[in-house]
């Protein structure tokens, strides 16, 4: 068994899937065998991570007079078999789960949406364990392309395609920091290995540059403004690919192309700053949305400004670990917002209400993974944050550590929020007809809540499997950041649940850093600037490079229209010129 | 009699012949004319011969009113078919290499 097969077997389904139609339109049952072999993958995964083994196979894929440019194959080490793990567990726990979440789509779109979810773990385990960075950034290409297709499933809604094209905008235009930063590392380096030895200036070039390319990707300030919009597709793409790992890619490429990252202590200092700024101002947006998703989207934008600081530390073990942990919590969590969905019908959290007397296990679900995120003593998502913030106090990072402690305490407050708003209270008229999920909906929930809620518990081997070392130990971060979680919790229910402290109720200040100035700010970039210069180049395509081509057609045109004038037809014409011909050569002989 | 003399008839030859062949419309007096310039040439193999006693041009002479014959030939074949296609063997009337 080898990582090939996590290859093969999600690529052979979507071909499968493409060419097959007939199975395609089937709908439920294409989508019983795609879940059928992500399951199969994440067995594959497991075997693998538990034989511990390291392989490395690169096959030459351009190569100029023997000397190979680049190279395809697979790279597995314990880093990428823990994120293969993560990154199989939650695709095939997102898999059949669609199968309940959509069950009411029409067949043939259904079929659709599994051949592109077996395309994204292909694209996701290619960019997992590929051995460089041209690999790691064709996949990176090809998740971004899911993601498009993903959130665009239900194209026919306006707002939908909006999305998917905003997303393709936005994370396009971060990619060409990518692109330049990897152009960048071959001229310095003759290839695209991330583990050369680097000179500072090079290393700083090229982590900068690759780092505006994560920040597209991982939905850092400002270039955040795409993943709110992503929440227009089906709510398990959103767990998988907005959620666990594909917005997660970015901060894997972090980690992978640590030596890099390492080298340029000044691109660690900005990296901690965007991910501090990110951590704080997403957590206020998401104090004030109304709709759930949008609520964990920007939760998400949120814990990935964690992820982004803790690795600005210079220290590499947090940030990882919370985007393991992260994954699964935050899945579980969009998982059990989509069964609230799927049994009220609505993403407004204002018509909600009450609802845990309907769907007790939905309830359960998502409180667990509330108490995860939340940052709770004793569950998943505590651990990574307390050692995060605790790297980034150790490296004098003491602006983002401020901001990230803040923010921990407004992710307390505004899961805390929606938990008061969905399942407590009085039951609105939309949660009358409620009804609980069902079981092919709440097993992979189930199953993703225990990691969500037990996975910190094993950071110690699985920091040894690293190469790295944790113990677990109180710190006055640590100290600050749980009162901090659990006085948001507090604050939460006091203001929510019980509906005393009505003052809270986070006014113009929360509303002025709501997205929407970022997002008109980029509209009107797109609009003022992009736009005309696509335009003037369409002008210049148009009217110089064609122009110029169509010019040498009319020429010959012409040119072919008057000298056909010369052709009278008539013999004696022909032999007059014969004629004058000799006599030209004659003279021109003679004059020899 | 001299070689210039000859040399003179056969360019005066060769040039009735180019005359008729620029002028006739009638296509089988322009194959007369190109039988006129073909022999003025002939006039001159045999006059170097003769003058340069060497029989080579003689020789060559000959191969030439062979050659000529068969020209004539397909010349006068090409006439006939003209003649039948376009009803007339007036040189001007074929004119498809019109452009």
């Amino acid at each position: 068994m080898s990582a090939a097969l996590l290859l093969a077997l999600p690529i052979a389904m979507f071909a499968l899937l493409a060419v097959c139609w007939p199975l395609r339109h089937t709908g439920r049952f294409a989508g019983m065998l795609s879940a059928a072999v992500a399951v199969a993958c994440f067995g594959i995964a497991v075997a693998l991570f538990a034989s511990g083994r390291s392989e490395l196979y690169e096959y030459p894929w351009l190569v100029r007079s023997g000397h190979v440019i680049a190279s395809v194959g697979w790279r597995l080490d314990p880093t990428s078999a823990s994120m293969l793990i993560v990154v199989t567990a939650v695709a095939a726990c997102v898999q059949i789960y669609s199968l309940g979440y959509l069950s009411h789509e029409p067949p043939k779109d259904l079929g659709r949406y599994f051949a592109w979810q077996s395309l994204f773990i292909f694209a996701m385990v290619g960019l997992v364990v590929a051995p460089n960075l041209l690999q790691l950034v064709g996949c990176w290409e090809l998740v971004g392309l899911c993601s498009y297709l993903l959130i665009g499933y239900w194209w026919r809604k306006p707002s939908a395609g909006k999305a998917a094209v905003k997303a393709v905008w936005v994370t396009r235009f971060a990619d060409i920091g990518l692109m330049t930063g990897i152009v960048v590392l071959y001229g310095a380096t003759g290839g695209f290995a991330w583990d050369h030895v680097l000179a500072p200036q090079v290393a700083t070039a090229v982590a900068a540059l690759l780092f505006v390319g994560v920040m597209g990707k991982s939905a850092q300030m400002p270039l955040h403004v795409w993943l709110p919009d992503a929440m227009e597709g089906p709510t398990p793409v959103s767990a998988l690919l907005h959620a666990a790992t594909m917005v997660a890619a970015g901060v894997y490429l972090v980690v992978r192309a640590w030596p890099i990252f390492h080298a340029a202590p000044d691109v660690l200092v900005v990296m901690s700053w965007v991910g501090g700024v990110t951590a704080f101002t997403a957590a206020c947006i998401a104090l004030v949305q109304t709709d759930i998703k949008k609520v964990l989207a920007y939760s998400t934008c949120s814990q990935l400004g964690y992820m982004i600081a803790g690795l600005g530390s210079g220290e590499m073990l947090g940030g990882y670990l919370h985007l393991t942990t992260h994954a699964f919590f935050k899945a579980l969590l969009f998982l059990a917002a989509g069964s609230v969905i799927h049994a009220t019908g609505t993403n407004d959290i204002r018509e909600m209400g009450g609802l845990w007397r309907k769907a007790p296990w939905t309830a359960g679900l998502f409180g667990a993974g509330t108490l995860a995120l939340a940052g709770i003593p004793g569950f998943a998502g505590f651990f990574s944050k307390d050692l995060l913030l605790e790297e980034l106090f150790e490296a004098g990072r003491y602006g983002p550590l401020v901001l990230c402690l803040a923010g921990a305490g407004l992710t307390a407050f505004y899961m805390t929020r929606v938990m008061c708003l969905v399942f407590s209270g009085e039951q609105k008229e939309r949660v009358h007809h409620a009804h609980e999920s069902p079981f092919v909906m709440l097993a992979p929930m189930l199953f993703l809540s225990v990691p969500a809620v037990a996975a910190g518990w094993f950071a110690g081997p699985f920091a040894e499997r690293l190469g790295l070392e944790y113990h677990f130990s109180v710190t006055p971060v640590g100290g600050i950041a749980t009162i901090f979680a659990l006085g948001g919790v507090g604050l939460g229910v006091a203001r929510y649940g019980i509906g005393q402290l009505t003052w809270l109720a986070w006014p113009a200040a929360a509303t002025f850093l709501a997205s929407a100035p970022v997002d008109r700010l980029w509209a009107a970039a797109w609009r003022q600037g992009l736009l005309p210069f696509a335009r003037a180049a369409g002008w210049f395509d148009r009217y110089v490079v064609d122009g110029l081509i169509n010019l040498s057609g009319w020429v010959a045109l012409e040119g072919g229209e008057r000298l056909r004038l010369l052709q009278t037809g008539k013999v004696r014409d022909y032999v007059y010129a014969a004629v004058v011909g000799v006599v030209l050569l004659a003279a021109w002989g003679a004059m020899q | 009699m001299t070689l210039h003399a000859v040399l003179i008839v056969a360019a005066l030859m060769f040039c009735i012949g180019l005359f008729g062949v620029l002028t006739r419309r009638s296509l089988v007096s322009v194959v007369l004319s190109v039988e006129l310039m073909a022999n003025a040439a002939n006039i001159n193999l045999v006059a170097f011969s003769r003058f340069g006693n060497h029989p080579w041009g003689q020789a060559m002479a000959l191969f030439a009113i062979a050659l000529t014959v068969a020209e004539v030939v397909v010349g006068l074949a090409l006439v006939i078919l003209i003649a039948r296609t376009h009803g007339s063997t007036d040189a001007d009337v074929p004119s498809a290499l019109k452009g």
